[in-house]
Parts: C-alpha cells; sequence; structure tokens
C-alpha cells in the first residue's frame, strides 16, 4: 500500500462520514415525526407509517439502493449516485430511527400528560416541557447505536459506485493483491468514527447526570 | 509465513471474481425478472438518435476485476479501460464512463441507465435472451494448473487424478464434460475424484500442499496465477471449448451497437486489440468470432 491507497481510503471516510451525517440529520427528526404520528393514533397516517416502517425494515440497504438508483427512472426520477444514497439512507434510517422514538413514547406515562393538562399546559408546552426532555433522555442509548449502524451500513451505497470506506479498501486490495493491510486500515477508520460519536453520547449522557436526571 | 500465505491467497481474488460473474447472473435475473413482470420498462436506453442529441453513450465498467478492469491509484485502468480509451478516440461521439461494483452494472444496462456495460461479461446462452454482445474482445478457455514437477501433462494424465474447480462454475461444467470423454475414451476410468471449492485461492493451496493433482480454471486467471507464483505452479491443457467476452447493450439498441462494433473491429483489424490482450492477459486471441450474437 503505497501513500495513495491510504488517502483514497480516507476519502472514502469523508465520504462515509457525510453520508451519514446528512442521513441521520434528515432521519432522527424524522424518525420522530413518524413516531409522533403512530403515538397520537392519527387515523391513515398512522396506517401509512406503519406500513413504511415495516417496508423499509424487511428491504436490505443494498436492495432499497438498487431500487432507488435503477427503479426510479422508470417512474421519470432519475437521481444521480450521491442523491439516491442520500435518499437510501435516510429512508433507512427514518424507519429504525421511528422505532427508537417510539419506544420510548410507548412507555411514556400518560397520567403525566393529563396533569400537565390540569395544569393547563397547552399541547406545545405539553410536549415541550413534559414529554420531549423524557423521551430524549429514554431514546438516547437506542439512538447512538442507530448512528452506529447507519456508519457501518453505507457500504451498501457501493453498488451505485459510491467509494465509500470498504469500497476504497476494496479497490486497493484487488489492485495490489494484498487485501489485508488496506482492511485493517479500513477498520481503524470506522473504529475511530465510532469512537467520536460514543464520546458525544458519553459527553450527552453525563449532562443530564449533572442536571440529575440519570 | 504468514505475510507469504496472505499473498498467495490474494493473488487469486481475481479468479475469485470469475465465478462470481457466472454465478451472480442469478441474483441480477431476480431483480431483471422483477422489473420485466412489473412491465417498468417505460425508459428504454437511449437509441442512437437520442445518444446522438445527449452528445455521449453512458458506460459502466467494473473497478476491481483485474486484469480487465480496475482502479489504480485512484484511476481507472486495465484491458477493457485502455480498449475503451481506443474507442473514444475513433468515434465523433464522447463516452462517459462510470466506475461501479459488478452486481450495479448489469441491472444498469436492462434498465436503461446505461448505454452499455464495458466490462468482462463472459457472453452466455442466458444473458443472450436479455443482451446484445459487441464483437469479443477477449477468450476465456479454461485449463488446468498443476503444480511445478508433476507428472501431469496432457488431459489424459488426469485419469485417476484428483482435480478441483469453483462450485457452480462454468469451469467445473467443463471439467465434468471432460471426466465423461474420459470415461468413454478410457473404457470407465475417468478423473478419480473432482473437488468443488468455494474459492480458488483454497483450490490453489490444495495443489501446493498436495491434496489436488489439478486445478481447473480459466486460462487468463491461470496466467496470473502462474506470473505470480512461478516457483509452485505451472500451466497444464485445454480443458474445455472457448467461451467469449464482450461488452454487453440492452438488446434492440442496434445503433449504438453497430458504433462500437463499428469501432472496436477497427480497433481489431489494426492489431492495437491483440497488443492490449498481450499486454494485459499474455496472449492473444486472433481466432475469435466477428459477431457471438
Amino acid at each position: 500500500m503505497n501513500a495513495n491507497d491510504y488517502f483514497s481510503i480516507l476519502q472514502g471516510a469523508l465520504l462515509t462520514v457525510s453520508l451519514s451525517i446528512v442521513s441521520l440529520i434528515i432521519g432522527i427528526p424524522l424518525g420522530l415525526g413518524l413516531a409522533l404520528i403512530r403515538w397520537a393514533k392519527l387515523p391513515l397516517l398512522k396506517d401509512l407509517a406503519h406500513v413504511y416502517v415495516n417496508l423499509i425494515r424487511s428491504c436490505p440497504t443494498v436492495t432499497l439502493v438498487l431500487l432507488i438508483y435503477y427503479a426510479l427512472p422508470e417512474f421519470g426520477v432519475s437521481l444521480n449516485p450521491l442523491p439516491a444514497a442520500v435518499l437510501a439512507l435516510t429512508l433507512s434510517t427514518t424507519a429504525f430511527n421511528c422505532e427508537v422514538w417510539r419506544s420510548a413514547l410507548v412507555e411514556f406515562p400518560k397520567d403525566q400528560l393529563d396533569a400537565a393538562y390540569a395544569l393547563g399546559l397547552n399541547q406545545i408546552n405539553r410536549m415541550r416541557l413534559i414529554v420531549f426532555p423524557q423521551i430524549w433522555r429514554a431514546s438516547l442509548p437506542g439512538l447512538f447505536n442507530e448512528i452506529t449502524l447507519q456508519i457501518k451500513s453505507t457500504p451498501a451505497v457501493a453498488v451505485i459506485g459510491i467509494v465509500e470506506i470498504t469500497r476504497a479498501a476494496l479497490r486497493v486490495g484487488s489492485n495490489t493483491y494484498e487485501p489485508l493491510p488496506p482492511f485493517i486500515f479500513a477498520l481503524l477508520i470506522y473504529s475511530a468514527i465510532v469512537f467520536v460519536f460514543l464520546k458525544l453520547q458519553k459527553y450527552f449522557e453525563l449532562q443530564m447526570k449533572e442536571k440529575g436526571y440519570l | 509465513m504468514f505475510l507469504r500465505s496472505v499473498k498467495s491467497s490474494a493473488s487469486q481474488s481475481s479468479s475469485h471474481a470469475w465465478k462470481r460473474k457466472i454465478v451472480k447472473l442469478t441474483g441480477f435475473g431476480v431483480l431483471a425478472s422483477v422489473l420485466t413482470v412489473a412491465q417498468l420498462h417505460i425508459v428504454l436506453a437511449a437509441s442512437l438518435d437520442e445518444v446522438k442529441s445527449r452528445g455521449y453513450i453512458a458506460v459502466a465498467t467494473e473497478d476491481d476485476f483485474k486484469p480487465f478492469e480496475f482502479v489504480e491509484n485512484g484511476t481507472p485502468t486495465g484491458f477493457d479501460t485502455e480498449l475503451l480509451g481506443l474507442v473514444k478516440k475513433k468515434m465523433s461521439i464522447d463516452i462517459k464512463q462510470d466506475i461501479m461494483p459488478w452486481p450495479g452494472i448489469l441491472p444498469g444496462v436492462t434498465t436503461g441507465k446505461y448505454e452499455a456495460a464495458v466490462t468482462a461479461v463472459l457472453v452466455t446462452t442466458e444473458r443472450k435472451g436479455t443482451f446484445d454482445f459487441t464483437t469479443p474482445v477477449a477468450e476465456s478457455t479454461t485449463y488446468f494448473a498443476t503444480k511445478k514437477g508433476s507428472s501431469v501433462k496432457s488431459v489424459d494424465d488426469l485419469v485417476g487424478k484428483v482435480v478441483g474447480a469453483q462450485t457452480g462454475s462454468a469451469m467445473l461444467g467443463d471439467l465434468k464434460a471432460l471426466d465423461s470423454d474420459l470415461k468413454k475414451k478410457h473404457g470407465g476410468n475417468g478423473i478419480k475424484e473432482i473437488v468443488e471449492y468455494q474459492s480458488y485461492p483454497e483450490a490453489y493451496q490444495d495443489v501446493g500442499n498436495g491434496r489436488l493433482d489439478a486445478v481447473a480454471n480459466t486460462q487468463i486467471n491461470l496466467n496470473s496465477l502462474i506470473q505470480t507464483r512461478p516457483d509452485m505452479f505451472v500451466l497444464g491443457a485445454k480443458v474445455g471449448s472457448p467461451v467469449y467476452i464482450a461488452w454487453a447493450l440492452k438488446k434492440g439498441n442496434t445503433g449504438v451497437l453497430q458504433l462500437l462494433n463499428g469501432a472496436l473491429l477497427d480497433i481489431r483489424k489494426s492489431g492495437a486489440m491483440y497488443q492490449l490482450q498481450k499486454k494485459w492477459f499474455g496472449a492473444t486471441f486472433e481466432s475469435m468470432p466477428q459477431s457471438v450474437n
């Protein structure tokens, strides 16, 4: 492996991180939205959300990527590889995040809502002051778990020509006929990325501890 | 010792890919048939007129199929990429090349995202139903290789011997056909045992340690093996009849096919194609037919 090979894998890392972050920034709030729709039992919408979550959860990410890149043009939507990858990763993480948020919501004691209602809090304040802080704390481990999984599911988008960490490492290995060094380097990069996110999780949890929530 | 064994197994990753190509057709076929059944073929591959008004032909090439196509220091190279470079020079129209892994390539052609798969596609009867192929760019023949110094030299020497090939591969099919030929010829005596392997590095290892007397694979792959490990392996004889490797286009896209064929046949006539074959495969295939469709 020469310097160029290391550099190409690092370039892949940049793509892995950006794809993960963009899809998570969109997917985590969207997941919350879907979870709230299901929690509030909004007619029709809750069923649509339910179907969406189950469809996406049963669809392997690679298949989803292939469908978006190759099947959407049949319906007149032709995306370039990068937007197609972001769309697939976002659709996928939204479904999983929805379930993380929902697990916190179903555990949420509804008598607290009644109490807040009795105190005259309007709906926005009930959500903002009572519900959200508590489900955020309960969802944190699950969300960070999904974040680490998302980083590791990005190799799925390589199938449409996006060169993220794993693909970059594979290219180096198939050229040098020595696959082990690039894969070890790739593993180190993945570990470093996940390490940063786990530190972030720890930081959030520490903050909660200081505030006396945990 | 450790590094050495890594190197010897790693060096065969291209032969690995060979079978993948043949077997992966199944997975791809599922997607293709789903699309066909759903009658989603609204968007067709751009015809010659559309390509001309758009100004370019879109093609897809693999990134890890050495020596046919691979990426070196961020730049795509290999036999097909260099051949495409020659084709570009012959044509007035631009060619836009996307690099992606094998599983995305043939679906890209059937769905019309790309006009052609400029990659080493083995021409098979099944694929002829879905694709039109350009004039062949390379030939693939199954050969066997043995450990250096082995007494097995000709096909007849394989009688009573243990031979390995990759499971589900075209090479295994060739080996089985050879076995029944040998049995006819030698009064019921054929190959002692055909051992099927998941991938070739293990088979090569078993030839090295004597568990196998020979291993059957394509000539191009065995050449690359022997080039990397000339101390260990030698090429034996031909096991099967030649199959061809060509670029694949969506069936019926005759205009673009003729355009590519014109350039490819010119390049072949001038001898430049044979030079590239010599450079990347160590052999030239001058007896290939003009058309494989």
